[in-house]
Order: structure tokens, then sequence, then C-alpha cells
């Protein structure tokens, strides 16, 4: 569901960027960005099986 | 490089995200291989590496657009190396299929670093920039449109893609099925 979601919010960011105003575009690919990072961060609670 | 040159090189950098883009589809398509959360999540950071490139067809090259598509691009292959890292061990099989040795994450993250370095490229060349530093409006033309809409056509299958394949819930760690198409037993 988070990654339609953050699909549906690419899309609309694209939509915008080639339609629309360019800084309501600007703040709207800085939630997208935010919100993927978020998304990372929830996702990657794996933990690494590495040694150095 | 004169402005139009510019825009003309962003339109390429459109078509080669669109050609990323399906192939993802063409492997998850034709070899029923679902992509996993991180590799959606490396999906989606290509997708929005196509805003900049955008923004410089419509309003013409400017840095704060290039520095929108190296943002994308640095979070990318962070995002693909946390997924190289998780199979580094060896005798680990990887996720999913290779291509020509490579699994997509690695493919995924040489991708992001080839963004990284060709967006560097891009932004030593100021004669491609307005001379009062505003964004002026580029003539782009039909090469340059066909490539925005290619993308934006590719990202809107994204959203019914990862609906059907993750439906109302959480995407799975491992998925193996379209879970909205899935028939309750």
């Amino acid at each position: 569901m988070e990654f339609t979601a953050l699909f549906l919010a690419i899309t609309i960011v694209m939509l915008v960027a080639w339609c629309g105003s360019r800084t309501i575009a600007l703040a709207l690919f800085a939630a997208t960005l935010i919100a993927s990072v978020a998304t990372y961060l929830h996702h990657a609670t794996d933990a690494l099986k590495l040694a150095f | 490089m004169t402005r139009s040159l510019a825009v003309t090189i962003n339109a390429l950098g459109l078509y080669a995200i669109a050609f990323v883009l399906a192939a993802a589809f063409a492997a998850q398509l034709w070899l029923n291989e679902l992509p996993c959360p991180l590799c959606l999540l490396q999906r989606t950071q290509f997708a929005l590496l196509a805003v900049g490139p955008t923004l410089n067809v419509r309003f013409g090259p400017h840095p704060s657009h290039y520095a929108l598509s190296l943002l994308t691009a640095a979070a990318g292959a962070a995002f693909a190396m946390r997924q190289v890292l998780l199979h580094i061990m060896p005798g680990d099989p990887g996720y999913g299929s290779a291509l020509l040795g490579y699994h997509y994450y690695s493919w995924a993250f040489i991708g992001f670093a080839v963004a990284i370095v060709l967006i560097g490229a891009m932004l030593l060349f100021d004669g491609q920039f307005a001379a009062n530093g505003e964004p002026k409006p580029a003539a782009a033309g039909a090469f340059a449109h066909a490539a925005v809409w290619l993308v934006i056509a590719l990202i809107a299958l994204n959203v019914a893609s990862t609906l059907l394949e993750c439906g109302f819930a959480a995407c799975p760690d491992n998925p193996i099925d379209y879970l909205l198409l899935k028939r309750s037993p």
C-alpha cells in the first residue's frame, strides 16, 4: 500500500512538473523524497550480517 | 553547451529512465519475479529521478533541477547498496535472478552511480543556464514531449502494479503472487 501511495505521489509530482507550477512541483518533490526515505527506514529493519 | 542541446540530453535521460522502468516491468511480467519492498523502493527512486529532467525540459536547464536528480540518485544508491549488503555474504544466493552476472539491485546501484556522474558532468557546462539565474522556458520538441509522457505512463502503470501486488496492506517481504488477484479459499 505504501508503495502504491509513493508511485501515485510521484505521478502527481511529474504531472505538476510538466503541466503546473514549478514551485509546487519542487515542494511536492521534497515531500515525496522525504516519504521515500521514511519508507526505507521503516523497511530497513533486517540486521546486516557483516563482519569486519 | 547550448540550452537546446542540454534540453535534448535531458530528454535522452528521460528515455533512459523509461528504459529502466520498462526493463523492470519486463522482468516482473515475463519472468514472474515480483519486486520485493526494497526493489520497489529502488524503482520509486528511478521514477523520482525523472522530475529533474522534466523540469529542465519545461522550464529550461537550472542547477536546482539537477540538484533534485542528484539527491534522488544518492538516496537510490543508498537503498540499492543496502540490498547488496544484505546478500553480500559468501554462499548467499541473492534475491531474484541475475542479469549478466549481477542481480537487479547491483544493476540499480550501478545505474544510480552512473546517474550521479552524468549529472555532475552536465553541471560542468555553464552555457546552458540563463544569465540572470532565473529559469526560462525552453522550447521542447515532440521528442522531449514524448519522453515525458512515456515516463509518466510507466510510473502510472507502477501505481496499478503495486496495488495488484500488495493490495491495501503492507507489501510482503518475499512476494510470490499478486495479493489483489488472489482468490480467498
